[in-house]
């Protein structure tokens, strides 16, 4: 049976992929950023995960305002990396896994989480900055991925318990998939930031590591965080920390964290990054 | 279930942020869609050759037009725009994310970028305009 081993949650800066691209990660203003990276890069290299189920946002570049779904799934066979206005990425495409991934859907609309099913988009760096942070510059990706995009840019967002809950409803459904398959769930974006407005520039290291806190363990206090405490002390774009709830909840009831990064500033961003491991 | 009132309510005690309400998606549906027309190079062309014209083919109000030819941010936010979606006037421009945010704070692009390197704004006084903490 497929079973999810871990979970990672990471940062996403635009900026970090133009790092890894241009060769930067080794400079002075880049090195305290990546070394937080280099445990996690050996683990998965030791890990081997078959399937990535990637939470992540839409930056503006497969989303419009035309259409704004609040959680979809990447069904299709494989996904390109987006133009963001400045020429695609030159990482490697995403290959889908797309016989799990429509199982997760089939199981999620059962159990009640009405998915949008996406068969075509290209990914952002939302999506494809995690996996260089994870797992380096290699031709082809060293899984398949299937993308989870949710809806953080229009309100409201969906709440930290709805995403804890969809992350539970995860973790039953690769449970009932019948291959057995080593499945990893990363929840991205955050920590503190804020990219608009007179209050631009916000940060908030205490906050910050409070909520990386509440992920180990057995609390589910973090569900439970409304988003008004997001926006205030974590700035507008801080509440993409809701998509690392996604993560968390399809860990199950604890956790054991294997490995924790924290560095600001990385642009306009506090980076965070977090390995757990369910405890059964 | 939550009262969508006082949801909302709440968004307009954060000091100096434009929370992308409904209201605000509405009103700005055709400057983000606008914006969003820069992500293709044929476009972007046409729209440096002629900035006035390329926005007449839009159904905005002239004040948004204006806001954008003025590349006023947080006009533009105030009139329905949205960062991600602005973001494409901005990255035509030449300009990286850290330097069209810092045009929105009142500081000098260095200024912005010295705060940042210092730990960034501090949360304390700017989480609540009525509650001052």
């Amino acid at each position: 049976m497929a079973r999810i081993t871990a979970g990672v949650a990471s940062s996403h800066i635009p900026l970090l992929g133009v790092a890894v691209d241009q060769g930067k990660a080794g400079d002075d203003y880049f090195s305290p950023i990546f070394k937080g990276y280099e445990w996690t890069k050996e683990w998965e290299k030791a890990e081997k995960p078959d399937v990535v189920i990637l939470v992540y946002n839409d930056h503006a570049s497969a989303f419009d305002m035309k259409i704004i779904p609040t959680f979809a799934i990447g069904c299709g066979e494989r996904f390109k990396p987006a133009d963001e206005g400045w020429g695609p990425r030159p990482a490697p495409d995403v290959e889908g896994h797309p016989d799990l991934a429509w199982h997760i859907a089939q199981c999620l609309i059962l159990d009640e989480f009405d998915m949008t099913i996406i068969n075509e988009m290209d990914v952002d760096h939302g999506l494809t900055v995690p996996l260089s942070m994870m797992f380096g510059t290699p031709d082809a990706w060293p899984c398949k991925v299937i993308p989870l995009a949710v809806n953080v840019v229009t309100y409201p967002p969906p709440s930290g318990n709805r995403c804890w809950a969809l992350g539970e409803a995860i973790a039953r459904a690769v449970e009932s998939f019948p291959e057995d398959l080593n499945v990893q769930i990363w929840g991205t974006g955050g920590m503190s930031h804020q990219l608009q407005g007179p209050r631009a520039g916000l940060l908030n290291r205490e906050w910050d590591n409070k909520f990386l806190d509440l992920l180990i363990g057995d609390s589910d206090a973090a569900r439970h965080i409304p988003h008004i405490e997001y926006l205030r002390e974590t700035g507008s774009e801080g509440i993409e920390m809701v998509m690392w709830l996604i993560m968390r909840g399809a860990l199950g009831k604890a956790t054991k964290c294997l490995h924790r990064h924290y560095h600001i500033p990385c642009s306009n961003t506090a980076i965070g990054h977090i390995v757990l491991e369910p405890i059964t | 279930m939550q009262d969508i009132h006082a949801y909302l309510a709440e968004f307009e005690d954060i000091p100096g942020t434009r929370v992308y309400t409904a209201k605000r998606a509405r009103q700005g549906y055709h400057m983000n869609q606008f914006a969003m027309s820069l992500m293709k190079a044929e476009n972007r062309e046409r729209w440096k050759a002629d900035e006035r014209t390329y926005l007449a083919e839009w159904p905005m109000s002239e004040e948004q037009r204006q806001s954008i030819l003025d590349r006023d941010y947080n006009r533009m936010l105030d009139l329905g725009g949205n960062i991600y979606f602005l973001s494409k006037v901005f990255s035509t421009d030449g300009l990286s994310f850290a330097e069209a945010v810092s045009s929105m704070t009142g500081m000098t692009f260095p200024e912005y970028r010295d705060m940042m390197n210092n730990g960034g704004r501090s949360p304390e006084g700017n989480r609540s305009i009525k509650g001052g903490y």
